[in-house]
């Protein structure tokens, strides 16, 4: 039996520095493996189209520029994202990759949430073709 | 007067109120301070998660069941994964088994870290609260450090683990757990001697082992009252056959006995870690598995910090699950607060509720009860729709 | 020290009114920030309380139904007007007090009541569970700890051999500190002053996890601002009362500033000390330990006077 067992934890905290982090102002750095945004390298894709299939919450687009010389843009959806890395884990050709920096996505604007990874040219062309009236998008699948 | 004498004075809790982090309703007819009856009231977070599984394919559907709850993400996750390997006839490698158990131990230090927060608070002992959370943060990290994640680990895959531990991870998390070990020894030193914590759980809600059997209850809530129910021990899985744990089991059935459970439970987690991290064994950490699941149906049961996880997946051949069942531990313990809140005071009632642990968001389960004058009836969407809008009208 | 200002300006500048409610509001912050360093948590900035109150008045005050509206309104009013009144015959800050006379102890001590009585009131008018709940737990507490707390502030009074604050507070500040002559009385009297505050851990009346915010859980904008200002006004009057009484009066505005802060770290620690009691054990506590204690150092007060005068 005892009164006040958490004395020593008090004045323990009290002269000590408060565990809270001041977080816009200090940072800690994120471990190696944490699963941030989605980043994709058009370089290495063939469009085996898997990780659109096996995406859990459809934030992945695959769009088909040119199949047979292999150009492919991706349209991907942060606020969809539930960032759980199955399309990381199931691409062959390490095409895609979940950044450690690119942590902070909060923004007040729908664009930022709208991310086109490819070849600069083509998403020029995908934006163009999706511009002129009556002509729609290719299909998703 | 004694028209007034009959009328009951019912003080309701929730679905919003500051005692309840997650929404449910229950009411607690007062006599003065005492409670004289009690009634729980749930599904005010119905999801229809078990439906829009069956439209999603198997890889889908892990992730999706693994938000089923915030905190025990990774056991949802495994005993899906566990049955549909095991409908697949697929076994993972021993060390993504072993990786899987040192992930579900992590967890539950840090489920059972929160609940003693959480409880704490409710007592009204902000302090502890305060530094339990702030000592939760250090599994939090390792969790982060491991899997990417804070919150759902996502660590399973069908047929093995993602993740793979290295030599400096496993000093990182040796270390840590001497940390936590040792703040655990101060906060049992707290639960069983601190006067006033003590006069708030020290004989209340005691729950018999006649009356938590009866009941139902699973996990640290039937084994505070001496029932000898864990899965990890009782039909071992996963890591657990070659990792065995030690039951803990209290035989008072009162809160302290079931903050002494969770904490030893700890320890106990504590140990498992640290064998796991010594004795791993190097090799594959994940197998193939087809994208067509065999026909057939399975059950599957873990043990979640909460108590016993259940699931059953019935599978038709294709790419997705004819129907998933789930039944999480939460659900089963609800029937020991009606039944041990009667005659308690009304403030005890918040750590009554604490006292099992309970995870909101794990009830949105349907349950059906069964009565010979109500016979069930099936309603199609058309008919279900009708008296939705008759019913809200 | 005297002060020698017109009265109006003693009742609505200093040390009554105005300044009386901002130091309330600065103590609020200490409060905070010293618990929330005990948890080892940042606290708040030193004007949110200030911010708070400001948001309060500013806001539209809702009147439920089901209530009698003058009460309703005039409660707060009540509440606020006790605890300013009873500091016009406390010498704070380390000034004489305003107006004074023989036997302004018992004046202030049932001023200081008013507020919990304003509190009951105010949850029995409402028609909410948790305000009537509230209410009863908040008169309860009332109860329990009004009567070893005035035994308490007896000890002392006894001693001095006066019922007035001022020459109380000369007579400690001319003795020894009576914290070493009366432990147990100083004691009683920080713990009956966190009672009668609804400070953790005897928050009962207002326990957030049980019945939301107790008595005040209809109250919103004005009525709630005042409640609040009243009961930091409250804490700076308690503070400064057992300052005055136990640890060797106050003679001037740095010894007060000292001794209250020193006081106040002491509160704060045992606020964030202990589990939340409830009613029954807060009861039982007061009148099994707290009164029995009150009387036997009354009584040994009383006796160690009376042996004083044989001796003599």
């Amino acid at each position: 039996m005892a009164i006040g067992v958490l004395f020593g934890d008090l004045v323990k905290a009290f002269f000590t520095k408060p565990a809270t982090q001041n977080y816009p102002f200090t940072k800690t750095i994120a471990p190696e493996r944490l699963r941030g945004k989605l980043v994709y390298d058009p370089e290495k894709c063939i469009g085996c189209m898997l990780c659109m299939k096996d995406c859990p919450s459809n934030a992945i687009e695959l769009l088909t520029v040119d199949k047979i010389n292999k150009r492919f843009v991706m349209r991907y959806h942060p606020d969809r994202c539930v960032f759980c890395a199955q399309c990381v884990q199931l691409c062959r050709f390490n095409c895609l990759n979940m950044s450690n920096s690119l942590w902070e996505m909060a923004s007040t604007s729908k664009e930022a949430f709208e991310v086109y990874y490819g070849r600069e040219e083509d998403i020029a062309f995908l934006l163009e073709r999706a511009a002129q009236p009556g002509i729609n998008e290719p299909p998703c699948e | 007067m004694t028209e007034a004498k009959k009328e009951k004075f019912i003080v309701p809790i929730g679905p919003q109120h500051p005692a309840l982090k997650e929404p449910g309703n229950f009411e607690f007819t007062v006599d003065g301070e005492i409670v004289t009856d009690a009634t729980v009231r749930l599904g005010f977070v119905h999801r229809g998660i078990e439906k829009a599984c069956e439209t999603r394919n198997y890889t889908q559907d892990m992730y999706l069941l693994e938000r089923v709850c915030g905190i025990c993400s990774h056991v949802h996750a495994t005993a899906f994964v566990l049955g549909v390997e095991k409908l697949a006839g697929v076994q993972a490698p021993p060390r993504a088994e072993a990786i899987r158990v040192l992930a579900a131990e992590l967890e539950r230090i840090h489920s059972h870290l929160l609940w003693f927060g959480v409880a704490a608070h409710e007592a009204g002992f902000d302090t502890l609260f305060m530094y339990t959370w702030r000592d939760r943060e250090v599994v939090m990290d390792i969790l982060e450090t491991l899997s990417g994640s804070r919150v759902h680990y996502s660590v399973n895959i069908l047929g093995g683990v993602k993740i793979d531990i290295d030599q400096k991870l496993s000093d990182l998390i040796k270390k840590d757990m001497d940390f936590l070990e040792e703040r655990t020894e101060h906060y049992m030193k707290v639960v069983t001697t601190d006067e006033t914590f003590l006069g708030r759980t020290r004989g209340i809600g005691t729950l018999s082992r006649d009356r938590a059997k009866l009941l139902g209850a699973v996990g640290p809530t039937a084994r505070a009252s001496g029932v000898k129910r864990d899965v990890r021990v009782n039909a071992p899985y996963s890591g657990y056959k070659e990792f065995p744990v030690k039951m803990v089991i209290d035989q008072t059935g009162d809160l302290e006995a079931r903050f002494v459970v969770r904490l030893k439970e700890l320890y106990e987690s504590y140990r498992l870690i640290r064998e796991i991290l010594e004795k791993i064994q190097p090799g594959e950490i994940s197998t193939r598995i087809k994208r067509k699941i065999p026909e057939g149906e399975v059950i599957s049961r873990v043990e979640a910090p909460r108590g016993e996880l259940f699931y059953f997946i019935k599978s038709n051949g294709t790419e997705m699950p004819d129907r998933v069942k789930v039944r999480t531990p939460s659900l089963c313990n609800w029937g020991t607060i009606t039944d041990v809140a009667v005659g308690h005071k009304l403030a005890d009632m918040p750590m009554l509720l604490a006292g099992i642990d309970p995870c909101f968001s794990c009830n949105d389960r349907m349950v059906e009860i069964r009565s010979d004058s109500q016979p069930s009836q099936m309603m199609n969407w058309d008919g279900l729709r009708k008296y939705g809008i008759e019913y809200y009208k | 020290m005297n002060l020698s200002l017109h009265p109006l300006i003693l009742l609505l500048v200093f040390p009554g009114g105005l300044f009386l409610m901002n130091i309330g509001l600065l103590y609020e912050w200490a409060d905070r920030k010293l618990v929330a360093r005990f948890q080892s948590r940042v606290g708040p900035r030193w004007f949110q309380p200030f911010a708070d109150t400001v948001k309060l008045l500013a806001k539209e005050e809702i009147i439920p139904n089901g209530v009698h509206k003058f009460m309703f309104q005039a409660l707060p009013i009540i509440a606020l007007t006790g605890a300013l009144t009873a500091a016009l015959y406390i010498p704070m800050f380390g000034f004489e007090a305003a107006f004074s006379f023989e036997g302004d102890l018992i004046v202030a001590l049932y001023m200081l009541s008013m507020m919990t009585l304003s509190i009951g009131l105010a949850g029995a008018n409402t028609l909410s569970r948790f305000t009537i709940i509230g209410a009863t737990r908040a008169l309860t507490q009332m109860f329990s700890y009004e009567a070893p707390f005035l035994l308490a502030l007896l000890g002392p009074a006894i001693a001095a051999g006066t019922w007035n604050i001022g020459k109380i507070n000369t007579f400690t500040g001319e003795n020894i500190w009576l914290i070493l002559a009366q432990p147990i009385g100083f004691i009683i009297a920080v713990v009956g002053l966190m009672g009668k505050l609804e400070l953790p851990p005897f928050d009962a009346p207002e326990a957030e996890t049980e019945i939301v915010a107790g008595a005040l859980t209809e109250y919103s904008g004005r009525g709630l601002a005042l409640f609040h200002i009243g009961k930091n006004v409250e804490l700076v009057i308690g503070l400064t009362l057992v300052v005055i009484f136990y640890l060797g009066g106050i003679a001037n505005p740095i010894e007060f500033i000292l001794k209250s802060a020193g006081l106040f770290l002491v509160v704060s620690a045992l606020q964030s000390m202990f589990a939340r009691l409830r009613i029954d054990q807060t009861v039982g506590l007061w009148w099994r330990l707290g009164a029995l204690m009150g009387l036997l150092q009354l009584l040994a007060i009383i006796f160690g006077r009376y042996l004083g005068e044989i001796l003599r």
